[in-house]
């Protein structure tokens, strides 16, 4: 997998981490079940993110910056062929190839960066 | 929607070799059968999860989870430790329980929640700790899950 990539994952699912612990739900089950104090864990979530996106090369982090800040999650997973954050199908050749997670690709059609699941 | 619906026989692993919590959740995450990299993903949300405040419940029980891209659907393991391990529990003993469960960020019938919850649920009833130490195969585990009806 492209380093990247990786990092991009990373932040992607910790940024996840943070709009759920952040809305009813879930931040409730957390603080009731596992005695989490939310706001002290926004606050460690938001240092790490900061942290892990300043791993990221300049290109790649402002368009994750922008992709995110227009439709909320900038890295979108591919199954069977589509993009799951658009839900257009991504083009064949991409999809079929092995290492197909070894760069950093991006949909063509919602500009998110694209994660293909095995 | 029922707790067993979502457990495999796979997924169940009744004597962990894992000593310590790292060790469980690495353990844990590798009988899912992700790719290597993906595991790697995993146990570091999982680890993140944990630094945030240990998913160790009390009475024996974890539940440790996430969500991750790496998952394309709600996966659900569970492992158990007869001698324990330390997992930083809220009563500070302990655990001998671990239910894992993972999710991606987007599910079609959000599952994850209503999961967390009924594992959570399932812990807290009062022979449950006991009625874990007790079972010696996977089916005997799933069988415990139809019992109780959650």
């Amino acid at each position: 997998m492209h380093p990247q990539l990786e990092l991009l994952l990373e932040l992607q699912d910790l940024k996840t981490q943070r709009q759920a612990l952040a809305t009813e739900g879930l931040k409730d089950v957390e603080s009731e079940v596992f005695d989490l104090r939310p706001e002290e864990a926004l606050q460690i979530l938001d240092t790490k993110i900061d942290e892990l996106a300043e791993r990221l090369d300049d290109p790649v982090r402002a368009r994750f910056c922008e992709v995110s800040d227009s439709v909320g999650r900038a890295v979108a997973p591919v199954l069977n062929g589509v993009c799951y954050g658009c839900y257009v199908a991504v083009p064949t050749a991409w999809s079929s190839e092995v290492g197909r997670n070894d760069r950093v690709n991006v949909c063509s059609h919602c500009g998110r960066f694209l994660y293909y699941v095995d | 929607m029922q707790l067993r619906d979502f457990f495999s026989e796979d997924a169940i692993k009744l004597d962990l070799e894992a000593e310590t919590k790292d060790e469980a959740l690495k353990e844990l995450v590798g009988i899912l059968g992700l790719d290597e990299k993906s595991q790697g993903i995993l146990f570091k949300m999982l680890k993140r999860r944990e630094n945030l405040g240990s998913t160790g419940i009390g009475r024996r029980i974890a539940i440790p989870h996430c969500r991750s891209l790496v998952v394309n659907r709600l996966r659900v393991a569970f492992g158990r430790k007869p001698s324990g391990i330390d997992f930083d529990a809220i009563d500070k003993r302990p655990v001998q329980n671990i239910f894992l469960i993972v999710a991606p960020p987007l599910e079609v019938s959000n599952q994850y929640l209503p999961v967390l919850g009924k594992i959570a649920q399932f812990g807290k009833e009062q022979d449950i700790p006991e009625r874990l130490a007790e079972i010696q195969t996977p089916e005997e585990f799933l069988a415990l899950l139809e019992e109780k009806g959650v």
